[in-house]
């Protein structure tokens, strides 16, 4: 059923404020929307058939069976109701991907009072998927997140329906939880890499040679300074403690800069930059990043190439 | 959604249950090749469902669905009516059985299958019948739960419980509903006879045919008394006055020149005479107020003490002071009468039914005319040929007997003046025929007498082997007078019913064969016959007949006052206080209950290992528990360690899922640990 | 994971006889947390934090906490630069990976939450510019017991940033002569093997998170801190954020046994450390006792 778009937008609007996000929720009377599926109406309505039955044929017996039939329905509305009741929803692990491509979103499940069955999570655009959460019990599911843009992709609101046990009656609920995936910009290759402090900036293929550090000169000892960096033997010769200062190294270190792709536009700047972080990081090249508002140091490894593509997806709100 | 869901392989058992089930009814009482196709349809699906065979295809459904019709056409000559439709619709609940694959057909049948017990309900409407009912409810509902339960982890017997919670919690909203629900008249009549035949009286009397009833123990109906039961010898029930006399048979008769109209009065139109007459006699002597529920007959009679008044409609009185329901009885049914004997005597004979009450074929009894003649020169007053007739009879070596000779020639002088054994019908036969002979009008009754008290219900149960016939005549200045001339001959059987009278006289054997479900039978038998009448006689009162007088007036018990408004807010706020017992039970937060099996095992053994002397403090961590315990009983530490292990992983390892058999495992360390201590 | 163990069994081959204290620090650090050490002075609290340096190859820097040092004495000072006649940033110690921070209640409060801010952040902003701390960061605070004269006790607020407190107590007799006749300990820490570098250091901090936990555990932890809540004999309970380090300490914890999942055993091992510092107790009580009690009556098994 689709509602023309403003009714939509209206009710869009209510349930963001009806069910505002949080990063658990556990559902409640507030949350739980129940309405008879198809079958439930088509029982009700055999129900009243026999009823009709019952009564043209004088049979009570009939009309007690009709009564059954409408009993087990109004304790079906109980048994559906509690089977969504309680049940916990709470932000899991994400993983993130570049814009264009999917990320993920783990949704934990948990039922701290009692067993949900056959619980159905969907979410727009995606295949429903159905998990059962035993009595004190966890379980978790991911739901692949198309990231369309770059940035932080908020989960969508999220469908949670049960029509267990019956079948009679169909029990939802919306979830929105605080939940987002990051979505790294889209790499895009370009000649010339944005970088400072390598021996080459036009293709920054350093010797290689780290920690090349090149002595500069000396200053006073400041407490804290480092004691491998005193100039001991001038101490020594009665020169008074001193520290000796270095150089940043020059060869390896390269400095990815935003200030260098001036001209081109804020995502294509980021694009270009996550294709040299995952080009660097390929050649083992220790790379810093200078973002406006962020700078990061030159290193390498997984967790430093992680650390700058979320601070490229995040940008420019770190 | 585009994908199909496949009814679980778990719910597979229920599903050919409920279909057994909810079919057998009709499959015992339906022709033979039901139960064949039943068969065949279950083997084939047993089959299926071990991947022998594939689902046979359209073709052959197509052809198995047309050879069922046709077959139901052959049985019953039709496709339409009670019998065939119900027949046509539990084959068909059958075939779709057949061809269940997804989730969709399971929900067809299932539908199918609450037709299927709402059509059993229509030729069977005993308290069994009704449980039976409940209990294919509790199988389809298990159904439901299953076919919507796709975990295929879940267990087939869950179901048949979470099916048995929610009826249990269903039957007493159902209650409310029966009890308060109003009953709405038939929007359109319709009446389904359940078709069997039953043991009973027919409208004429043959010597022979009152005997044969008397080998039946069927119920022919009960009665309620209001106040006070008439002495046994009292209780004689008429259902038939018999006039008219060919020879051999009595049959019901209407005086010549009198139309049916005037003869039956049903409450409508101007009140002939005769009524007038009896009603005037309403308060004439002792009266009985009682209930009569009668058994389907098939027939219009209905059984009353005289001289019987009735305020409700559908019943007639006929001029021969008897009960004419407006329908053959075809379910059972009640009526309310009060009798007047005394009223009797107000009722005046004209000409043309004194005419037929003296007419006797010509040909017939010529001994026993001269003996009628005789009599009526020896006697001045008809009271008192009476008298000599009966006198007659307890002098002659009259015999009281259920299987008399054949009667050769002519009936009356053969059994009068030769054979001189008999049963009720003889007696009356030949006592009504000489009476008529000596001029005195005279009739046949066919009936009842008698009854057995049920102690539990205080109501009596009249039986077939009740039926019994007697005489009335007329005379002067007490109208008709009912005279047994059985009760000459064999008086414990008016006193102490038939059984008393055979056993006090039996005459080689001829209990044998007979079936007495009297509750008179010593010990269990008799008290559990006892019981089971006592529930079929309440279930017929409360339950089959609640109809909306009786609603009325428990209503008015209950409410005072009935109105529809406040008949609406006493079924809903009564729904809604059970709903929400129901509710506060389901959601109640027991944190006892919160604590899952895995957490109850930890706190068995601590407790154990305390009341074996152990001092523990609450938190102690399982491996810390099981080294406690290990350190006091060395014998007890592999196991103890063991014990520990595996519960930490099934605790804390999340990748660890409990499982019943885990669970079954870790009791099993517990148990072997508990031997270990103390 | 043998590299931990390599790691434990190298560290304590200088400071001997305190293993419990070791392990507590690794995990601590696995943890990504900062150490506080208490103790008087000479127990061999600079050794521990120069061989767990050594040991993880990481960048090491120690600084003597003075109640005269300002806070750029930490963070570092723009210094004008005559060659480009320009301020260039220079950077404190505080730019190192492993920083030794001795006795820091003898700073005042304000470099001591300058230190700690930095902490917290793991980056420091001088004159408008961000600068990230290298990964990893570890800082290894001493503090001598309050009572001693000339010192500013750390406030509540700032003792939370510390992730762990441990003391390493006097040694034992058999292992203080050990001590004594082992000679030069400054020459061993340098003859210390390193086992890893930091990034795996860093890697194995990205596994303390993947330790598994179930919902029963975080019952159990849940249950401690409500308890540190409700009793009375506590000024005030543990924090959120207790609650998550002292998590995070049982999970690396784990680690360091060698399990992938996280047991009540692994809770009570680091729930002094983590939760003592954080506590105090109403007069006359003692924390220590308080929380041990504690351990003991609160059910580990949700009952």
């Amino acid at each position: 059923m689709r509602l023309p778009q403003g009714p939509r937008r209206l009710y869009e609007r209510w349930l963001a404020r009806r069910l505002p996000a949080a990063s658990q929720i556990v559902l409640n009377q507030k949350r739980i929307f129940i309405f008879p599926t198809g079958y439930g109406f088509f029982y009700l309505l055999v129900a009243a058939l026999l009823f009709i039955g019952g009564i043209n044929y004088e049979n009570n017996l009939i009309l007690a069976l009709s009564f059954l039939m409408a009993s087990l329905f109004l304790v079906a509305i109980l048994h559906t109701f509690r089977n969504l009741s309680a049940l916990g929803l709470r932000n899991g692990t994400t993983e993130s991907g570049f814009s264009g491509e999917e990320g993920a979103l783990e949704v934990v499940l948990f039922a701290e009072q009692r067993a949900h069955h056959c619980v159905w999570l969907r979410w727009p655009g995606q295949d429903a998927q159905q998990v059962s959460v035993m009595a004190g019990e966890e379980e978790s599911l991911w739901l692949n997140l198309p990231l369309a843009r770059r940035g932080k992709i908020s989960a969508p609101r999220l469908k949670v329906e049960s029509r267990f046990p019956l079948g009679l009656l169909r029990a939802w609920s919306y979830a929105t939880l605080d939940h987002y995936c990051l979505a790294w910009p889209r790499p895009q290759e370009s000649e010339d890499c944005p970088a400072d402090g390598g021996k080459n900036n036009q293709r920054a293929f350093s010797s290689g040679q780290p920690g090349n550090e090149e002595f500069q000169g000396l200053r006073r000892y400041v407490p804290g300074d480092s004691l491998r960096k005193i100039d001991w033997k001038g101490y020594a010769r009665g020169r008074g403690l001193n520290t000796k200062l270095f150089e940043e190294p020059v060869g390896g270190r390269l400095w990815l800069r935003w200030d260098k792709l001036e001209g081109l536009g804020d995502e294509q700047r980021l694009s270009i930059l996550c294709h040299w972080v995952l080009e660097l990081d390929r050649q083992h090249q220790p790379y810093g990043l200078v973002l406006p508002g962020l700078t990061l140091a030159p290193d390498t490894g997984d967790v430093h190439r992680w650390r700058l593509l979320d601070a490229l997806a995040c940008y420019p709100e770190f | 959604m585009a994908r199909i869901y496949q009814v679980p392989s778990h719910t597979r058992l229920w599903l050919t249950l409920a279909v057994t089930f909810c079919a057998l009814p009709q499959l015992l009482k339906g022709p033979l090749w039901q139960g064949g196709l039943f068969a065949l349809v279950i083997a084939i699906r047993a089959l299926v469902n071990r991947q022998r065979v594939a689902l046979p295809g359209r073709i052959i459904r197509s052809l198995l669905l047309m050879g069922a019709v046709a077959l139901t056409f052959y049985s019953f000559g039709r496709l339409y009516g009670p019998e065939a439709g119900v027949a046509l619709l539990v084959s068909l609940f059958g075939l779709k059985y057949l061809e269940v694959v997804s989730q969709r057909d399971a929900y067809v049948l299932l539908v199918l299958g609450f037709f299927v017990c709402a059509t059993s309900l229509l030729f069977s409407q005993s308290p069994l019948m009704f449980l039976y009912v409940l209990l294919c409810m509790v199988l389809l509902t298990a159904c439901l739960a299953g076919i919507n339960h796709s975990d295929t982890r879940a267990s087939g017997l869950q179901h048949l419980k979470r099916a048995g919670i929610i009826m249990a919690q269903a039957v007493p909203l159902m209650l409310i509903l029966f009890v308060l629900v109003p009953r709405v008249a038939p929007l359109w009549n319709m009446q389904v006879g359940n078709g069997k035949a039953r043991t009973g009286m027919t409208d004429s009397m043959a010597p022979g045919q009152i005997s044969e009833l008397s080998e039946s123990s069927a119920l022919a109906f009960r009665v309620v008394f209001d106040g006070d039961m008439p002495p046994p010898a009292e209780r004689y029930w008429r259902g038939l006055t018999l006039s008219h006399f060919d020879g051999r048979a009595w049959q019901q008769a209407i005086p010549r020149g009198m139309d049916e109209a005037r003869y039956l009065y049903g409450g409508r139109g101007p009140t002939p005479d005769w009524v007038d007459a009896l009603t005037a006699g309403r308060g004439d002597g002792t009266s009985y107020a009682y209930q009569v529920i009668v058994e389907p007959t098939q027939r219009r009679w209905l059984f009353a003490m005289p001289v019987p008044f009735v305020s409700e409609g559908g019943v007639s009185l006929a001029r021969d002071m008897r009960l004419v329901a407006n329908n053959p009885v075809s379910q059972r049914q009640s009526y309310q009468v009060v009798s007047v004997p005394a009223a009797t005597r107000r009722l005046p004979l004209v000409a043309e039914e004194k005419a037929l009450m003296l007419s006797i074929p010509d040909e017939s009894g010529r001994r026993a005319r001269g003996l009628a003649q005789q009599w009526r020169l020896e006697n001045p007053s008809d009271a008192a040929v009476v008298q000599q007739a009966l006198r007659y009879f307890r002098q002659q070596p009259f015999h009281y007997t259920l299987r008399p000779p054949k009667l050769v020639a002519d009936p009356i002088d053969d059994f009068l003046f030769r054979s001189r054994k008999g049963f009720c019908e003889h007696y009356a036969s030949s006592f009504t025929f000489l009476m008529r002979a000596a001029g005195i009008p005279a009739r046949v009754v066919v009936g009842y007498q008698g009854g057995e008290q049920n102690s539990l219900g205080s109501h009596l149960l009249v039986r077939q082997y009740d039926a019994h016939a007697w005489s009335e005549v007329w005379l002067e200045g007490q109208g008709w007078v009912r005279v047994d001339p059985t009760g000459a001959v064999a008086p414990e059987r008016v006193e102490r019913g038939l059984r008393a009278a055979l056993e006090e006289r039996d005459s080689g054997g001829e209990l044998s064969g007979i079936q007495f479900d009297g509750f008179a039978d010593s010990g269990l038998l008799g008290v559990m016959r006892e019981w089971a009448d006592y529930v079929d006689f309440r279930w017929q009162t409360w339950v089959l007949g609640y109809d909306s007088q009786l609603q009325l007036s428990v209503l008015s018990k209950l409410l005072g006052q009935v109105t529809p408004l406040r008949v609406a807010i006493t079924l809903m706020v009564s729904v809604a206080l059970l709903l929400g017992l129901y509710g506060l039970y389901l959601f109640w937060r027991n944190p006892a209950h919160s604590q899952s099996p895995l957490e109850k095992e930890f706190w068995r053994l601590h407790q154990r290992a305390q009341a074996c002397g152990l001092a523990l403090a609450p938190g102690v961590t399982p491996s810390q528990l099981a080294s406690t315990i290990a350190e006091r009983w060395p014998r007890a530490a592999s196991p103890a360690q063991d014990w520990a292990r595996y519960y930490q992983r099934a605790l804390y390892d999340p990748r660890q899922k409990t499982r019943k058999q885990q669970m079954r495992h870790l009791r099993g360390l517990r148990n072997r640990l508990y031997k270990l201590l103390d | 994971m043998q590299a931990l163990d390599k790691a434990l069994a190298q560290v304590g081959r200088v400071v001997l006889g305190k293993e419990e204290q070791l392990k507590l620090a690794l995990t601590c650090m696995l943890a990504n947390g900062h150490l506080l050490i208490e103790d008087l002075p000479g127990m061999g609290k600079t050794t521990l934090a120069h061989a767990l340096a050594r040991v993880f190859q990481l960048d090491y820097r120690r600084v003597q906490f003075t109640s005269d040092m300002l806070p750029a004495d930490i963070l570092g000072v723009s210094v004008f630069d005559p060659s480009t006649q320009q301020f260039s940033l220079r950077e404190g110690p505080v730019f190192t990976q492993l920083l030794l921070a001795d006795e820091i209640n003898r700073a005042t409060p304000k470099t001591q939450s300058a230190l700690l801010e930095a902490m917290e952040e793991r980056q420091v902003t001088l004159d408008g510019v961000t600068r990230p701390l290298p990964a990893p960061f570890f800082v290894v605070a001493t503090q001598n017991p309050v009572d001693q004269a000339g010192t500013f006790v750390l406030p509540e607020s700032q003792l939370d940033r510390f992730l762990m407190r441990i003391s390493l107590g006097y040694p034992a007799p058999d292992v203080e002569l050990e001590l004594l006749a082992g000679g030069d300990l400054r020459q061993q820490v340098r003859e210390l093997k390193a086992v890893i570098n930091g990034e795996g250091l860093m890697k194995l901090a990205q596994v303390v998170g993947k330790i598994r936990v179930t919902r029963e555990l975080l019952d159990y932890v849940q249950r401690l801190l409500d308890a540190t809540r409700s009793d009375d004999r506590f000024v005030a309970g543990l924090s959120p954020r207790a609650g998550l380090g002292l998590l995070r300490a049982a999970r690396a914890w784990a680690l360091i046994t060698g399990r992938d999942y996280v047991l009540p055993e692994d809770v009570q091992a680091v729930w002094a450390s983590v939760a003592e510092h954080r506590l105090s107790a109403r007069q006359g009580g003692s924390v220590a006792a308080i929380s041990q009690s504690l351990l003991q009556s609160v059910p580990v098994v949700r009952r």
